[in-house]
This record gives structure tokens, C-alpha cells and sequence, in this order.
């Protein structure tokens, strides 16, 4: 899997490619962890690339959105195929992460 | 119909096991829902096996397929040490964020995507027999 990131004025977006397993999850754990330790941004995971995640990537999820609950930035996920977000939602992850349909939507939310 | 494979006990071998699936998807027609959810089963046994087994040791798991009608069944063997996911505890998903914790979700997965699964341990072996009725494919 590959990651790659840019940022849009206040809002760091991770755009994925491939499959998030154990395999792959070491490496963005590793990208994902330097905006984690004093997040100053909001944070979008665009998943639209996306074509597979186990729990190994749900773990970094679940981590991601707890170093965010305490600060005043947002992260949201958005774009995701049909069966990452059946993962998700079976895993309950939707009742607690912002899942947008598209990249634009997340970004609007964003600024709302 | 049956189908039968090695994999080695290491997270590289995840890939192995991607183009492995995708060659059986081709062969027993699954839709790609089926498959991926296969996939997902496999990755987490496997994942499961990796993390608490002798690293040294480079085991080999062994996975059977069989596929009747509209049910698949799938043996995992191993020869790690034993674990038995079908007796650990269940994963409270209406929990919140803060209380949310990150283990026991890969066996939580095997579960709801799998419709049957038993344990045993046979000379030294973990061997786990999961059941999947391919709802997709009998529509």
C-alpha cells in the first residue's frame, strides 16, 4: 500500500492505495504516528484508492481518532469502497469516525 | 471441489495469499464480495498465527477449501501454540471511542463474515474449521 500526502491550507489529507493489512500496516503506522504526537491540523483519510483493510489498519484508525478526540481539529475518512466501509460499520467504527462520501464533502464538513 | 495451499507463517505471505485467492475466484466463479471477505478471514488467522507464534520456527500454515453447493469450508492447520479463537471474549462494538480498545477485532471479523466455526487441538496442531454459505452466489 502506499500513502501520500499533501496539505490543503488547515487540513493534512493521506491519500491510500492498495491493501492496509499487517503486512502494509507497519509503514503508515510509522507516516501516520508524526502527525499524531501535537496534531495542528485537520486530518482527512481518503480512502477512494483503497481496496482492502483488515483489523491491523483498523487499529491504526481506531488510534488516529483517539489522539484527535482531544483537540479542536477533525479527522474524517471519506471515499471509501463498498466493503471497507462494510468493515468499518461492522467493526462500529462508524458511530464514533465521520465517514464522507466523497473528498470534497469531507473537506465542506470541514469548514462547517 | 476442492483446493488446497501452504502459506508460510509471515505477513509477507499476505500477498501470497491475495494472488492465491484471486486464482481460486477466477476458478470456483465467487464474486469478488465472497472473495474479499474470504481473504479477510484468512488474513486475520494468519495475522493471529504470525503475532503469537515462534518466529523462529518459520512454520507452515495449511489451508483447505472445500466448496459444496453453496457452502465453502475452510480447514486452517497450524502448529503454533494453542489458541482457540472460538472461546475468546466477544468485542463490545457499541462501546465508545474512549473505551474502545484495539484487540480482539481481527477474530470479532472472522466471526461475523464466517457463518460456522469449531476448534480442535490434534497432535500439537490447531485446526479450525470455519463454514461460509455463499449467500451472493446462490441468488
Amino acid at each position: 500500500m502506499e500513502a501520500e500526502i499533501n496539505q490543503e491550507n488547515d487540513t493534512t489529507i493521506f491519500t491510500l492505495d492498495g491493501r492496509l493489512d499487517s503486512h502494509s500496516a507497519p509503514l503508515f503506522e510509522q507516516q501516520v504516528n508524526d502527525y499524531l504526537i501535537s496534531p495542528s491540523n485537520h486530518l482527512v483519510f481518503n480512502f477512494n484508492n483503497l481496496d482492502y483493510i483488515s483489523s491491523a489498519g483498523l487499529r491504526i484508525i481506531l488510534n488516529t481518532a483517539k489522539a484527535y478526540k482531544p483537540t479542536p481539529y477533525q479527522f474524517i475518512t471519506c471515499s471509501m469502497q463498498d466493503h471497507v466501509q462494510e468493515v468499518f460499520e461492522i467493526s462500529g467504527f462508524d458511530s464514533f469516525i465521520t465517514i464522507c462520501r466523497t473528498l470534497d464533502e469531507s473537506l465542506i464538513t470541514l469548514r462547517e | 471441489m476442492e483446493f488446497h495451499f501452504q502459506i508460510r507463517a509471515r505477513c509477507s505471505e499476505l500477498v501470497t495469499l491475495h494472488t492465491t485467492l484471486m486464482r481460486l475466484k477466477k476458478k470456483w466463479s465467487l464474486s469478488s464480495k465472497t472473495t474479499m471477505e474470504l481473504n479477510l478471514i484468512l488474513d486475520e488467522l494468519i495475522s493471529n498465527i504470525v503475532e503469537h507464534g515462534d518466529v523462529e520456527k518459520d512454520s507452515e500454515i495449511d489451508i483447505k477449501l472445500t466448496k459444496k453447493k453453496a457452502v465453502i469450508t475452510l480447514v486452517i492447520m497450524d502448529d503454533g501454540p494453542p489458541f482457540d479463537p472460538t472461546v475468546t471474549p466477544a468485542v463490545d462494538i457499541a462501546l465508545p471511542l474512549e473505551k474502545r480498545k484495539c484487540g480482539g477485532l481481527g477474530i470479532h471479523l472472522i466471526r461475523k463474515f464466517s457463518d460456522k466455526c469449531k476448534y480442535t487441538r490434534v497432535d500439537n496442531k490447531n485446526i479450525l474449521t470455519l463454514k461460509k454459505i455463499l449467500y451472493e452466489e446462490c441468488r
